[in-house]
C-alpha cells in the first residue's frame, strides 16, 4: 500500500516560502501547502493565541500556521533562530496542539546542533527514503531560486519608483513570482530569472542620475516581510525613491561572513551582538558612507537585539550626518502613523538634498 | 484685481488651527478651537471664524492646504490643493519665522516630535511611537484628576519651589505614582510642577534621545503654552527657550506657506460652510483582510475614499472628482 503524501507547510516569510515549496516537492516528494497571503485576520488570530509581550513575528507566524492548517496542511515546519526565535517553535507547537489541531510538528530547533546529519533526521521525518544525491541536487537548486528571488526583488525596489507607466514593474514582478511558484526544475528557475531580467530591462524608466536613495536595516522578519512592515519598501518607491535592503537570506545566511563584516565595523562594535546585529551595523555603515540620503531602521516591538543596535545607529547618524528613521511595528493595522512618518522623512531628505545641490 | 491669499488648516486630535496669509507670509486671519472629536464640525466652525476676520473685498484665497491627523478628511472637504504631514508643515512654518533656529521641540495633544534644523532645512527628526506618554493628552487627563484647568497649570507650577518627583517613563506608571504622591500629602503646586517636569524629562528621554539639541531652541505645540513645561525645559537644557506667541498656529502657518508655494491653484470660497458632509465606514469584502474604507460624502455624493490596501478595494468615484 502506498503511504499518502505528507502535506507540508511553513509560516509565511516574505517570498521565501516558494523556495521551501520547491524543496519539499522536488526533493522530499511531499505536497506543499502554500497558505493564502497574510491578512488582518491572520494577525488577529495569531495575536489572540499568543503571549502578549512576545514580538510580532511570533504572532504573525502563529497566525499563518493556523492559516496553513485550515488550508489542509498536516505537517508544519518551524525554523530555529539565535534570539528568542529559537524557543518559538516549541511554544507555538504547544499552543496549536492545545487548540485541538492535529499535525506533525517539525521544529528545527530540535535538530539545530550544527551537524548535517541531525538536519537530515528532520527531513527523514517527511520522507525517510529520500536519496542523498537528490537532496543535494535539489538543495542547490532551491538555493539558486532563493538568490534569484533576492536579486530580482532588489532590482525591483531600486527601479520601480521611476517607471514611466505605472504598474509595469509590478506586473513583471508578479509574473516572475508566479513562474517561481510553478517551477519544477532548474531549467524553469533559470528561465524565470532570465525572463524577469529581460522584462525589467525593457521597462522604460525615467531615473535621475542622482536619485534619492534610502537604505533599510533592521529586524530580519519585519524588514523582509512586506505584510509585517506594511509595504514599507513599496510606499517609499511610490514616492520616487531608490530603496536598498541589505537584510535578506542571501546576505544574512548564504553569503554571510561575520568576521569580515565585524572587521569593517570595528570602530562601532567589537563583538557579536546578536543574530542580525553585525550585518545591520555593517549595512548601516555602508549606506552612511556611500552617500545614501537616509536610512530606516525597522523592528517589531520588543525585539531586544534590534533595540541594542539603536545606540550604534545613533553614532553612525552623528558621524556621517545621515538621517535615520526608527520604525517600530506591532500588531496595529492602521497605516496612518506610518504614512505620516514616511512622508515627513521623504520631505526632509528631499529638501536636504536640494539644499546640498 | 484682488490680492492673493492662502489658507492653511491644521486639524489635530485635540485642537484645530487655521490661518490665512498673504503673499508676504503675513497672517491675515487666524483661529484656534477645540476639535472635540468632530473634525468636520470643527473645520466648519473654524472656517466660519476665519471668514469673519477675513477681508473678502481685498483678498481672494487662491490655494489651500491641510495638515494634522485629520488632514485627509478635511482636505477632501475643502478640496485642498496640498495635503501634507504635520512634521513638514511645522518645520516650514517655524523656519520661515525663525530662520536661524537649530532645534524645534514640539509637544501636541497626542504626539510629540523633535526637528533638527541646519541652514533653515530640517535634517533630522523623531516622533514618539506607540505611546502618548508626556503629551498634552496626558496633562489634560491629569488636570481633571486634580480639579484644575489645564490652562492654569503653568502659573501654578511656577509657584512651586520643590517639584515632586514623578516617574515619567510611562503614563500608566506616572498616574499611579501621582495618585500615590497626592495621598502622601504633597501640595498641589509641587505635584503640578512635578508633572510639568515629568513631561519635559519624558520628552528628552524618549523623543530627544541621542539627538544633539543646539540653541536657538523653539518650543511649540499646545503644551508650549504651559509655562511650567517651558521652565522645566530651560532647566534641563540649560539654554533659553523661545516660545512664539503664534507657536500653536505653526502647523497651519506652514501648510499655508506650502499651499502658496505649490503651483496648483484651487480658489476657495467659504461655501463649504453650508454643505453637508458625511463619512461612512465600509469593510471591504474582497479578501479576508477586511480593510476599513472611509467614504466621504458631500451633500450625499461620494467625493473621496481611502483605507484600502490593494486595488481591489479602490473606490469607484465619479470621473468628475478624480484629479
Amino acid at each position: 500500500m502506498e503511504i499518502p503524501k505528507k502535506k507540508v507547510a511553513f509560516p509565511i516569510f516574505g517570498n521565501y516560502n516558494l523556495c521551501i515549496k520547491y524543496f519539499v516537492e522536488q526533493a522530499l516528494g511531499a505536497e506543499y501547502i502554500l497558505q493564502p497571503p497574510m491578512t488582518k485576520q491572520t494577525m488577529e488570530i495569531g495575536a489572540r493565541y499568543s503571549p502578549d509581550s512576545v514580538c510580532t513575528p511570533f504572532k504573525s507566524s502563529l497566525g499563518s500556521m493556523i492559516d496553513a492548517l485550515e488550508a489542509g496542511a498536516d505537517t508544519l515546519i518551524m525554523t530555529f533562530g539565535i534570539c528568542r526565535l529559537g524557543y518559538y517553535g516549541e511554544l507555538q507547537g504547544e499552543i496549536l496542539k492545545s487548540l485541538g489541531y492535529e499535525f506533525d510538528f517539525i521544529n528545527l530547533s530540535d535538530y539545530s546542533t550544527g551537524k548535517a546529519k541531525d538536519y537530515l533526521k528532520a527531513l527523514h521525518r517527511i520522507n525517510p527514503k529520500v536519496p542523498a544525491a537528490r537532496l543535494a541536487r535539489v538543495s542547490a537548486e532551491s538555493i539558486r531560486m532563493l538568490t534569484c528571488l533576492d536579486e530580482i526583488e532588489g532590482e525591483y525596489y531600486k527601479n520601480c519608483g521611476f517607471e514611466l507607466q505605472h504598474g509595469s514593474y509590478k506586473k513583471a514582478w508578479r509574473r516572475f513570482l508566479l513562474s517561481m511558484e510553478t517551477a519544477e526544475n532548474l531549467h524553469d528557475i533559470e528561465t524565470a530569472y532570465r525572463t524577469a531580467k529581460r522584462e525589467f530591462a525593457s521597462i522604460p524608466i525615467n531615473k535621475p542620475s542622482n536619485p534619492l536613495r534610502v537604505g533599510i536595516v533592521g529586524e530580519y522578519f519585519t524588514a523582509v516581510d512586506e505584510f509585517s512592515n506594511h509595504n514599507l519598501e513599496q510606499k517609499l518607491t511610490d514616492m520616487g525613491v531608490e530603496v536598498h535592503r541589505f537584510m535578506s537570506v542571501t546576505n544574512r545566511n548564504l553569503r554571510y561572513h561575520g568576521k569580515n563584516l565585524s572587521a569593517g565595523i570595528k570602530e562601532y562594535c567589537t563583538y557579536e551582538m546578536g543574530p542580525t546585529s553585525t550585518a545591520n551595523i555593517w549595512g548601516a555603515k555602508y549606506y552612511a558612507s556611500h552617500g545614501f540620503d537616509g536610512m530606516i531602521h525597522v523592528k517589531s516591538a520588543g525585539c531586544t537585539p534590534e533595540i541594542d543596535i539603536m545606540p550604534i545607529l545613533q553614532n553612525i547618524n552623528a558621524d556621517y550626518k545621515i538621517p535615520v528613521l526608527y520604525l517600530t511595528y506591532d500588531s496595529q493595522t492602521s497605516d496612518t502613523g506610518l504614512e505620516t512618518r514616511l512622508e515627513a522623512f521623504y520631505d526632509m531628505i528631499q529638501m536636504r538634498k536640494q539644499e546640498i545641490v | 484685481m484682488k490680492k492673493n491669499a492662502y489658507l492653511g488648516i491644521d486639524i489635530g486630535s485635540i485642537s484645530t488651527k487655521g490661518v490665512i496669509i498673504d503673499d508676504r507670509n503675513q497672517i491675515l486671519a487666524s483661529a484656534y478651537i477645540w476639535t472635540e472629536g468632530d473634525p468636520i464640525g470643527a473645520a466648519k466652525k473654524l472656517l466660519h471664524l476665519l471668514s469673519e476676520q477675513f477681508d473678502k473685498e481685498t483678498y481672494q484665497i487662491v490655494s489651500s492646504g491641510t495638515t494634522g491627523s485629520a488632514r485627509k478628511l478635511v482636505g477632501a472637504m475643502i478640496n485642498a490643493g496640498i495635503v501634507k504631514n504635520e512634521i513638514t508643515a511645522h518645520a516650514i512654518g517655524t523656519t520661515t519665522l525663525h530662520p536661524d533656529v537649530r532645534t524645534i521641540l514640539e509637544i501636541g495633544g497626542q504626539d510629540s516630535k523633535i526637528i533638527l534644523v541646519e541652514h533653515g532645512v530640517a535634517v533630522d527628526y523623531a516622533m514618539n511611537t506607540l505611546c502618548a506618554a508626556g503629551t498634552g493628552a496626558f496633562l489634560s487627563s491629569q488636570s481633571k484628576r486634580l480639579g484644575v484647568d489645564v490652562e492654569e497649570f503653568g502659573q501654578i507650577a511656577l509657584r512651586s519651589s520643590h517639584p515632586t518627583q514623578i516617574a515619567a517613563r510611562c503614563t500608566v506608571f506616572a498616574e499611579s505614582d501621582l495618585v500615590h504622591k497626592i495621598q502622601m500629602g504633597h501640595s498641589k503646586e509641587d505635584i503640578i510642577a512635578g508633572l510639568c517636569q515629568a513631561v519635559a524629562n519624558n520628552y528628552l528621554n524618549n523623543v530627544g534621545k541621542g539627538k544633539k539639541i543646539l540653541s536657538p531652541v523653539v518650543f511649540q505645540g499646545g503644551v508650549s503654552k504651559n509655562a511650567g513645561v517651558v521652565d522645566a525645559f530651560k532647566k534641563a537644557l540649560g539654554c533659553d527657550i523661545l516660545v512664539d506667541e503664534n507657536g500653536h498656529l505653526m502647523g497651519a502657518y506652514g501648510i499655508a506657506i506650502l499651499a502658496g508655494r505649490s503651483s496648483l491653484r484651487r480658489p476657495f470660497d467659504f461655501s463649504v460652510e453650508d454643505m453637508e458632509f458625511q463619512t461612512r465606514e465600509i469593510n471591504c469584502g474582497h479578501c479576508p483582510n477586511h480593510c476599513e474604507i472611509i467614504c466621504v460624502y458631500r451633500n450625499g455624493e461620494l467625493i473621496d475614499a481611502w483605507g484600502n490596501r490593494c486595488e481591489k478595494g479602490a473606490p469607484k468615484l465619479s470621473p468628475f472628482y478624480i484629479s
